[in-house]
């Protein structure tokens, strides 16, 4: 252990003191900013009747942001919140386009074209016992 | 350099001048409180010179934003009319249901009789269902007579016609050239559709088409002309899919009217339109229908009665009646509890006639207020035989050219 | 400030309230928009002048850091200020440029929440951007400017060779470096007083609940070379890697590059520091390049 005069041991001491109120400061003023007071948003919507949903339509919802879709399969519903970077695609005679960056995907939700990687969600529809649907986006 | 900061500094002091002088030029806002939202609204700070649309739908009460939408904080005229319904028209069936809509407004109860919106979203005059059906059946691209496709899509969850919904038309999909034809030439004249070119066929579109009388005007007295924008315009053909303005020019009510290759009584020619078509024939009942003659049902029977049977008629006992609320919009007769009026097949009421004491009846123009009176069939020397009771039947005797 | 309601209900409203019904509303809210977009624009410029002046050599590194700390606080200020209009135009800017917060790895999320305050940016992000605007940021801004100006006094004053390699031994006085400061802003003052009183500041419709109703998905002018660049790939890399790799950049020269001799230290466009000036004036021939493909419709 090499000598240390007190003047240095001090200002080692003080300047050690300072950086890590300084960090505490900082970790807290962080913890104080990471909190969300918001109700966490809603995964799962009522969408009426299934009768008003008919074989072989294509149904654009407004809340969620979704398209759903009436098979001989069943029910089916595709967001159309683009993968790229959270934009709702616009509906096109056959597909949908992001007006954000060019991203482009067929009308079953693959990527044809643009910097988008991943298709368009798939988000699962169920009939209840009283005959209506329900969307659930998670 | 001191020169130069004093010169800047008057320049400086100019400009801020200049600012503060440009903006005392900018027009006073005019401030307006419209007692049903109770939220300011600036648009008569130019538009104060558009007059009041109806004694029903005073400016006081509703303002401007609540029927046509717009920034009602703004002055400044792209940003004010950028979120208007409709453009000038918010009656247009695309926007009605937020103008026009509400429980309190016109998407009121069936059994109020407050759910016009829904009758004419629903109503032939707007789906266009029969003609559309009509060229389709003709052309081979269906093969019935049912209503399948209207103008828009649309739905009727509570039909009593079995008809539950339509799918939108489109042309561009149909193979039949002639029922494309269709699509191009014969699709101007329903209320969803902009009008032709040329000022007879002059109207605006959604609920205006009708009550529209006027530029910013709503009026319950609609009188022939306004039907004329669509009506009696000319003639089409089912051959080449085509429609042929007619040629004549008409100078007078009796040949206004309608064309001369038709035949009609003195009625149709002196009376307004909506004199005798009541408002299900022509807004709709609430359901979809296949076809014009599933909804249109008023014939001379109905005011005229035959030789064995009287016209129908009721006496207003219920002051809630809606004979008193539809002569209340159109105040030309004084119509009391007690008062004997004739009433449709269908129970509708025809709010503009009384029976009188002796017998005869009395009718006052909708439109022109003009005053009639007519005897009913019983006790005339009509040759009416009992089982043809269709209007052709008594054109027959009565058409005017005979 | 006075008169602006930080809730997505009524923003907008109050945003038009300012622009029409208070007096001299509308002037002092374009008076500060276009204030706001000068002063990008004259930091971008002066942070030229300071690469081809070679200005940036010791011992003035410091300050150099310093300028660049502001040059972003005025940036995410700009951004911030846009974003409380909460107008029809604002949603996916705001949505795009939040979630290219989310795509960092492990501390992405972390990130946004301190950013936005979790939830969804365009329903909830309103008042976390509102306290940035007016809070966050400006204490740290003010902080640093005040920094920035007592370095330059400290560091020697406008970036000079020292003494005994000045070729040009003549300084002008503190009172006339007063007075072409104060000319300086006569001058400023009155082209923003035009520009407030001609050139309205932009305003739209409240945002609505369904996006989809803005057909205009462009970002703010500052963005527009980052929104090309998204439109290549992976948001990751073109949203934060390239444009953080670029910041990194600058920060590094004094420190990475060759550095300038103390001879050319306040001379226009140096041969010792070449590489630094051909880099930025290279990257900002990029940013512009990239802003004006932006402009381009598709």
């Amino acid at each position: 252990m090499s000598e240390i005069s007190r003047r240095d041991f001090l200002k080692l001491a003080r300047d050690g003191f300072l950086y890590l109120s300084g960090a505490l400061t900082l970790g807290g003023l962080l913890r104080f900013l990471d909190y969300d007071p918001n109700p966490a948003p809603t995964t799962e919507f009522d969408l009426g009747p299934a009768l008003n949903y008919p074989l072989n339509s294509r149904t654009l919802l407004s809340a969620p942001q979704a398209v759903l879709l009436h098979t001989e399969n069943g029910f089916s519903a595709l967001s159309l919140i683009c993968t790229h970077l959270g934009c709702t695609v616009e509906q096109k005679t056959d597909g949908f386009t992001c007006p954000c960056h060019g991203s482009r995907f067929g009308s079953n939700g693959t990527v044809t074209n643009g910097p988008a990687e991943k298709p368009l969600q798939s988000l699962r529809v169920e009939v209840t016992d009283e005959g209506n649907l329900k969307l659930f986006t998670a | 350099m001191k020169k130069i900061l004093t010169l800047a500094s008057g320049l400086l002091l100019l400009t801020l001048v200049f600012a503060w002088w440009l903006n005392s030029r900018e027009p006073k806002p005019v401030k307006l409180i419209p007692t049903l939202s109770g939220q300011p609204e600036y648009c008569i700070t130019c538009h104060a010179d558009v007059p009041e649309i109806s004694a029903s739908h005073p400016v006081v009460t509703f303002g401007c934003v609540s029927c046509h939408g717009g920034e009602r904080l703004a002055l400044d005229e792209d940003l004010a009319h950028s979120t208007m319904r409709g453009g000038a028209n918010p009656s247009d069936l695309s926007v009605v249901e937020a103008s026009c809509g509400g429980s309190n407004c016109h998407s009121g109860s069936e059994a109020d009789d407050r759910h016009h919106i829904q009758r004419v979203m629903t109503s032939v005059q707007s789906t266009y269902a029969g003609a559309i059906a009509n060229i389709r059946y003709t052309f081979g691209a269906q093969t019935d007579l049912n209503a399948h496709y209207g103008i828009n899509a649309i739905t009727d969850d509570q039909t009593k016609t079995d008809i539950t919904s339509l799918f939108a038309f489109d042309p561009a999909s149909e193979t039949n050239p002639s029922i494309q034809k269709f699509g191009e030439n014969c699709l101007t004249c329903h209320i969803n559709a902009t009008p032709r070119e040329g000022e007879t066929y002059d109207r605006q579109t959604g609920c205006a088409a009708c009550h529209s009388t006027e530029q910013h005007t709503l009026a319950t007295a609609i009188p022939y002309t306004q039907c004329n924008a669509c009506h009696n315009r000319g003639n089409y053909d089912l051959r080449t899919m085509t429609f042929t303005e007619r040629t004549d020019h008409p100078t007078q009510r009796i040949d206004d009217y309608y064309q001369p290759i038709a035949q009609f009584t003195q009625c149709e020619y002196t009376l307004d339109c909506v004199d005798c078509h009541t408002r299900s024939e022509v807004m709709g009942d609430g359901d979809l229908h296949a076809s014009q003659k599933d909804i249109q049902y008023v014939t001379c029977k109905t005011c005229h009665g035959t030789l064995t049977e009287l016209p129908l008629t009721k006496t207003l006992t219920n002051p809630n009646d809606i004979a008193f609320r539809m002569s209340f919009l159109n105040p030309i007769v004084d119509l009391k509890p007690g008062d004997t009026i004739i009433v449709t097949e269908n129970g509708e009421p025809l709010w503009n006639t009384r029976v009188l004491s002796d017998g005869t009846y009395e009718m006052i123009g909708k439109a022109t207020s003009q005053y009639f009176t007519f005897k009913p069939v019983i006790g005339s020397s009509c040759t009416q035989s009992g089982q043809d009771q269709s209007s052709a039947y008594c054109h027959e005797c009565h058409a005017v050219e005979r | 400030m006075f008169y602006y309601v930080p809730n997505p209900q009524e923003a907008a409203l109050s945003v038009q309230t300012i622009t029409y019904h208070v007096p001299f509303g509308g002037f002092i809210r374009n008076l500060h928009y276009w204030a706001a977009q000068l002063l990008l624009i004259v930091s971008a410029i002066h942070l030229l002048r300071v690469v081809f002046t070679a200005a940036y050599g010791h011992p003035r590194r410091f300050n150099y850091l310093l300028g660049l700390g502001l040059f972003i606080l005025a940036i995410l200020l700009d951004f911030t200020g846009y974003i409380l209009r909460w107008d029809v135009d604002i949603c996916y800017p705001l949505l795009t440029g939040t979630n290219l917060l989310k795509t960092i790895p492990l501390i992405g999320d972390f990130f946004f929440r301190i950013a936005v305050g979790g939830g969804e940016a365009c329903s909830t992000g309103l008042l976390r951007f509102y306290v940035w605007h007016i809070f966050g940021l400006t204490l740290p801004i003010i902080i640093l400017i005040a920094w920035h100006a007592f370095r330059v006094r400290r560091d020697g004053g406008i970036a000079v060779p020292p003494p005994q390699l000045r070729t040009d031994n003549t300084r002008i006085s503190r009172n006339v470096l007063v007075r072409r400061e104060v000319l300086t802003m006569f001058i400023v003052s009155i082209v923003l007083v035009l520009m407030a009183s001609f050139l309205p500041a932009p305003i739209a419709p409240a945002m609505t609940e369904n996006p989809s109703i803005a057909a205009n998905a462009r970002a703010p002018w500052f963005f527009l070379w980052v929104q090309q660049m998204l439109k290549w790939g992976d948001p990751f890399i073109f949203g934060v890697l390239i444009p953080f790799g670029l910041l990194v950049l600058l920060a590094l020269i004094p420190y990475i590059f060759p550095k300038p001799v103390d001879s050319d230290i306040g001379k226009w466009f140096p041969k010792s520091n070449r590489l630094a000036q051909i880099v930025v004036s290279v990257i900002a021939l990029i940013v512009i390049a990239l802003t004006l493909l932006s402009l381009i419709p598709a």
